[in-house]
């Protein structure tokens, strides 16, 4: 059963690990420092609030008093969205043209698996790193709540990890796409790091202007972790929408890619 | 029926034509070398036939599958084992882990007895692995699922003189056990030992298809001949004289024409001695790289 998944997410346990070793400290760093922040005199949502609309919502910073509100800002509006997200587009971006430009391509492709099947189970092997961090780390995260003794309702907790699961497909579609087009690994990775990085600016900046439909591009765009953690609000129809993009995204690469020259 | 069957065979990539009309049929059992200089268009006969890149013009059929048919040619593919130039892998992998993927993908019923010839270290990653190693590791995933038909491009290129040697027995005993095998090559004394007939292909173009004892006939004798006085290249005016060479009284060149008329153009001339002898591969080869001129 999918041995190219199998070959290629062996590959990747060293790395998500070392992820996950390293996200889990950051996020245990960040729960540490709340109850300072919390107990502290000094006003910082009154900082918050006199910041410009574009940073407040790009960062999704709206409160820092309360537990939910300050891990959806500091630990899921950023590193999760932001640096996940490069981080799948990264993967994703290799998966293909990293094989082709070296040629290890050719001795898949010669045996009686078709190239779509080939491309498919790489994009499957990507479930690893999205799997094995959407469940380290809200163990993780609820864990730090709990011993600072602010806990966060497990249920949003979980509601953001799963709902971030269509965000994580989009990024990594977005690099698996290039990678089907491109022929050298590192342009691929490169491009579509830069891609997803470019959508979350421009999300970002757009917020509050007359421009704020452009950031509407961006699948940064459909994922609130503050919305979720915070107000306790969720919404599928976003989720589902880039379900749906991730869905047009590998199908087109596998489409591509099954046709183009090696 | 002929196992690969190559008709009008064409690759242009923008106005750069790699193959141009190719025409061709390797039929069952037999060694077939694919000869041409770097650069000729051999690597993208080989990718066009497994289907990596499609033609932009005519076609191939493997079994008397279409290679333009993904679906048809993934057929073939089961029966086919593939060796590319400059074989990749995966470098965290082991050997091991390599050839059990691949067994996965294809088949695996003959890897031991083709480790008993061919030992990459199959414990180590293929990261340390010398260019010897990796080709060994290729040659056995080549064979493991044992196919009908062997497609290989410079199989022999980075192994030692022994594994080389070794490796060409294994092909005449494959060939005697029914397997036809196609393999590009351009080292001329690998040619000369192992294929029943050559296709030699150059800038693209297919020049020749012969049997390779044919092809040594037809390059000609090498002519050495020691005179009184100096021959000039004027004095031997006559068909089949090619690559004529002179020092003092010595002159060498290739002889494929008539020899009557040799020794009539030459009756004038005292001759000391004179040396007729086989040519080397690489003059036979020459004759259809040679020049424009």
């Amino acid at each position: 059963m999918l041995p190219t998944t199998r070959y290629d997410a062996r590959r990747r346990v060293r790395g998500t690990l070392a992820f996950a070793v390293l996200l889990a400290a950051f996020a245990l760093l960040i729960i540490y420092l709340f109850p300072t922040i919390a107990e502290s005199s000094a006003d910082i949502d009154a900082f918050i609030e006199s910041l410009p609309e574009s940073f407040r919502e790009g960062f999704g910073a709206e409160t820092y008093t309360t537990i939910e509100g300050f891990v959806a800002a500091e630990l899921y509006q950023t590193v999760w969205v932001l640096l996940l997200g490069l981080y799948m587009a990264y993967a994703g971006g290799g998966i293909l043209a990293n094989d082709i430009e070296s040629g290890r391509l050719y001795l898949v492709l010669a045996t009686p698996i078709s190239r779509k099947r080939v491309a498919f189970e790489k994009f499957l092997a990507l479930g690893l790193p999205i799997v094995v961090l959407n469940v380290t780390m809200p163990l993780v995260v609820f864990g730090g709540s709990v011993a600072i003794d602010y806990p966060l309702d497990p249920y949003y907790l979980l509601v953001v990890h799963v709902l971030s699961i269509p965000y994580l497909l989009v990024c990594s579609g977005i690099g698996m796409a290039l990678s089907a087009v491109l022929d050298r690994g590192d342009a691929a990775q490169r491009t579509a790091i830069a891609l997803v990085f470019l959508c979350f600016l421009l999300d970002s900046v757009t917020l509050g202007t007359d421009v704020e439909w452009l950031g509407a591009i961006s699948p940064t765009r459909y994922l609130d972790p503050t919305e979720i953690l915070l107000h306790e609000t969720i919404d599928l129809v976003d989720p589902l929408l880039l379900l749906i993009v991730a869905i047009v995204l590998v199908l087109w690469s596998l489409v591509y890619f099954q046709r183009r020259d090696l | 029926m002929a196992v690969i069957e190559v008709q009008g065979l064409t690759k242009a990539y923008g106005d750069t034509v790699a193959n141009d009309h190719l025409d061709f049929a390797i039929e069952a059992g037999e060694i077939f070398g694919y000869l041409g200089p770097n650069g000729a268009g051999k690597s993208t006969t080989i990718r066009q036939l497994m289907g990596f890149q499609a033609p932009t013009e005519g076609t191939a059929r493997i079994f008397g599958h279409d290679v333009r048919d993904d679906r048809e040619l993934r057929q073939a593919k089961a029966r086919i084992g593939f060796l590319p130039g400059e074989p990749a892998f995966t470098p965290s992998v082991t050997g091991r882990e390599f050839l059990d993927y691949q067994a996965e993908l294809k088949g695996d019923t003959r890897r031991d007895e083709l480790l008993d010839l061919f030992t990459p270290p199959l414990d180590r990653q293929i990261r340390e692995y010398s260019t010897g190693n990796k080709q060994m590791l290729a040659i056995v995933q080549a064979f493991m699922h044992d196919p009908d038909l062997l497609i290989m491009d410079e199989p022999t290129s980075g192994l030692d003189p022994l594994k080389q040697e070794a490796f060409h027995g294994f092909l005449r005993e494959e060939r005697d056990r029914g397997k036809t095998v196609f393999f590009s090559s351009h080292i001329l004394g690998e040619v000369r030992r192992v294929c029943d007939r050559v296709g030699i292909i150059r800038d693209g173009r297919l020049i020749t298809v012969e049997r390779v004892e044919e092809l040594l006939a037809r390059g000609g004798k090498q002519v050495g001949l020691h005179t009184e006085t100096p021959l000039t290249e004027s004095d031997l005016d006559l068909e089949g004289v090619v690559g004529f060479e002179s020092e003092g009284r010595e002159a060498r060149f290739t002889f494929t024409g008539d020899y009557n008329d040799l020794f009539a153009a030459l009756a004038d001339h005292r001759i000391v001695d004179v040396e007729i002898d086989e040519p080397p591969i690489e003059e036979v080869f020459m004759h259809f790289y040679g020049g424009e001129d």
